[in-house]
């Protein structure tokens, strides 16, 4: 019942709270980012971040650094964070830890099939997969030809089995198809993960219902952009929102039929959540959309810690640090490439 | 004959003046043409890159926006298939080659086209030639038509976004706009890289000539000191 994790809470997940919290403290300030910022060269990014907690992760790197390998150690870290979370949990928590993962997971696959098709080598392809959604597995994928073989011979006894009932097919596996797979994969896992939650109860329910809304939403603003102009029909494209979030189910029907940005800024303007998000933006202008996406989602995600005895907080970590990671990313771009000006139009701070 | 050659000698001189006027004159505006090919050359330069510049940040900023994982060396098609655009030298004069780029259309698509697409293949061939010699040509041909073959232009145009989109798909076909600006600023970098190097072609040619012309006004000069003395 809710109001009432307090009592209990502590006894399963208590440790783990506070382990979450530790690691919240770790994140990086305005003052490292504004320290990053003026760095001239990816060695001086690497200075700055050796005396952070990314320090053990990059101080061995040799010189000349590339920007992918800064992204790669930060990654890491994550990812360490991240098992010695889940090998520390017991049931309901540990379920909810791999459900945090199931995404970089369909990312994988898709990766794994769009390189095949593209008739790229495995190993190169397995080396560019994120290392939270490995499985077992995951090589054998080269293999199939259609999604039907895909499921049969291998996502059978993963966690995304469920996931492929909406896209069984016998065609052929190509770049339309693996895009329809990709978002449908993600519109089921969402919306699973959204149930799972509702059963959890209580402050968890609450807090992670407004945080996948918030996903499930931006989701579908960022298909109707990105389908604007492509052979993705209105129906076809109604079919990769999901069924639950503000914009559900009216928005989803305006949003269908939108053909330019202004249109889906009128639609988007209806819902007073996303009027901040939007009134940033100029007319017909989507550069900055992703920025103000992102910062929202870090102000809600930054409120989740504000209340205790609830597994929101260690989505909001992972989602918090995966948010570092990509700052990380653009400000090494920014240095490398010269361009530094252009380094505050896609930060985000988190504090 | 003093009489006579007194009557002819003001002619002569005066026609000669007039040729080395003329000469001198060519000679200045293949210096100034010289002079224009390599202001030009530079800021093309310049222009190249600003544009390859911006092309980076967008595909950064791409990469932002959709992942990593969907913007990455590993998803490039490595599957036979001809090449979306080409380039053509032509070589009638050995000392200025001229670069024609063709943009958006590969030979699957010329061979696999129906009547009316081949009409429209004609028409994106010759409207993404690059030459500057078939741009007007071909610009005045377009033109020409245009008032009759509004439709077909029209759909020429919905063929470039095809081909544009199909060389996308790689990465995925809902991609971010910002990866199709990326594109759009790769590819008129690639117009820019065309356009300089019919520049550099021109430039050279006309540096050998100025050359040429220099170092025959030096022989006449050498000449003109040896009948003196």
């Amino acid at each position: 019942m809710y109001g009432f994790e307090a009592l209990t809470f502590n006894i399963h997940g208590g440790y783990l709270e506070a382990i979450v919290r530790g690691y919240r403290s770790g994140l990086l300030t305005a003052a490292d980012y504004n320290n990053l910022c003026q760095c001239e060269t990816l060695d001086d990014i690497k200075m700055h971040l050796t005396a952070t907690e990314y320090g053990p992760y990059l101080q061995n790197e040799p010189s000349p650094l590339h920007t992918t390998t800064i992204v790669e150690k930060c990654t890491l870290k994550l990812v360490d964070e991240y098992k010695h979370m889940l090998c520390q949990a017991t049931e309901p928590l540990s379920t909810f830890l791999e459900y945090i993962t199931y995404g970089h997971m369909i990312d994988n696959v898709v990766l794994i099939v769009t390189g095949t098709l593209h008739e790229r080598d495995v190993q190169e392809l397995l080396e560019k997969c994120h290392p939270l959604g490995m499985f077992d597995s995951i090589a054998t994928l080269a293999v199939a030809q259609n999604m039907r073989e895909l499921y049969r011979l291998v996502l059978v006894d993963t966690p995304l089995a469920p996931y492929f009932s909406e896209c069984i097919t016998s065609e052929d596996l190509d770049d339309m198809n693996i895009e329809i797979m990709r978002n449908t994969l993600y519109k089921a896992y969402l919306e699973d993960f959204y149930q799972f939650c509702q059963k959890l109860g209580g402050a968890t329910a609450e807090i992670m219902s407004d945080l996948l809304a918030f996903e499930a939403d931006r989701r579908a603003v960022n298909i109707t952009i990105n389908s604007i102009g492509t052979e993705l029909t209105r129906d076809d494209r109604k079919k990769l929102y999901s069924n639950f979030g503000l914009l559900y189910p009216y928005g989803h029907e305006e949003l269908a039929v939108c053909e330019d940005i202004d249109q889906v800024r009128g639609v988007m303007e209806k819902y007073p959540p996303y009027q901040p998000i939007f009134a940033k933006l100029s007319y017909g202008e989507s550069q900055m959309l992703d920025k103000a996406f992102y910062e929202e989602e870090v102000k809600r995600l930054c409120l989740a810690f504000e209340q205790q005895f609830h597994y929101a907080v260690f989505f909001a970590y992972m989602r918090l640090k995966e948010q570092e990671i990509r700052n990380l990313m653009w400000i090494s771009e920014c240095v490398a490439q010269n361009q530094k000006s252009r380094v505050h139009d896609s930060v985000v701070f988190i504090f | 004959m003093e009489e006579e050659n007194g009557e002819l000698n003001p002619e002569s001189g005066r026609a000669s003046t007039k040729q080395h006027q003329e000469e001198e004159e060519e000679e200045d505006r293949k210096v100034v043409k010289f002079l224009d090919s390599a202001d030009s050359y530079l800021d093309l330069f310049e222009s190249l890159s600003s544009t390859l510049r911006q092309g980076w940040l967008e595909l950064a900023t791409a990469r932002q926006s959709m992942g990593a994982s969907r913007i990455n060396s590993a998803l490039f098609d490595l599957k036979y298939h001809s090449a979306a655009t080409s380039l053509q030298v032509i070589q009638d004069d050995v000392k200025q080659p001229n670069f024609t780029l063709c943009k958006w259309v590969s030979i699957d698509n010329r061979n696999s086209s129906t009547e009316e697409a081949k009409f429209d293949e004609n028409e994106l061939f010759e409207k993404n030639s690059t030459n500057a010699q078939l741009r007007y040509r071909g610009t005045s041909e377009i033109q020409e038509k245009r008032p009759e073959s509004n439709v077909s232009t029209l759909t020429v145009d919905d063929q470039i976004q095809k081909e544009r989109s199909k060389s996308l798909s790689m990465f995925g076909t809902l991609v971010s706009p910002k990866l199709r600006s990326a594109q759009i600023s790769f590819e008129t970098a690639l117009d820019t890289l065309v356009e300089m190097a019919n520049m550099r072609s021109s430039l050279l040619s006309t540096y050998d000539q100025v050359h040429k012309d220099m170092a025959s006004t030096k022989v006449d000069e050498k000449l003109i000191a040896q009948v003196q003395v």
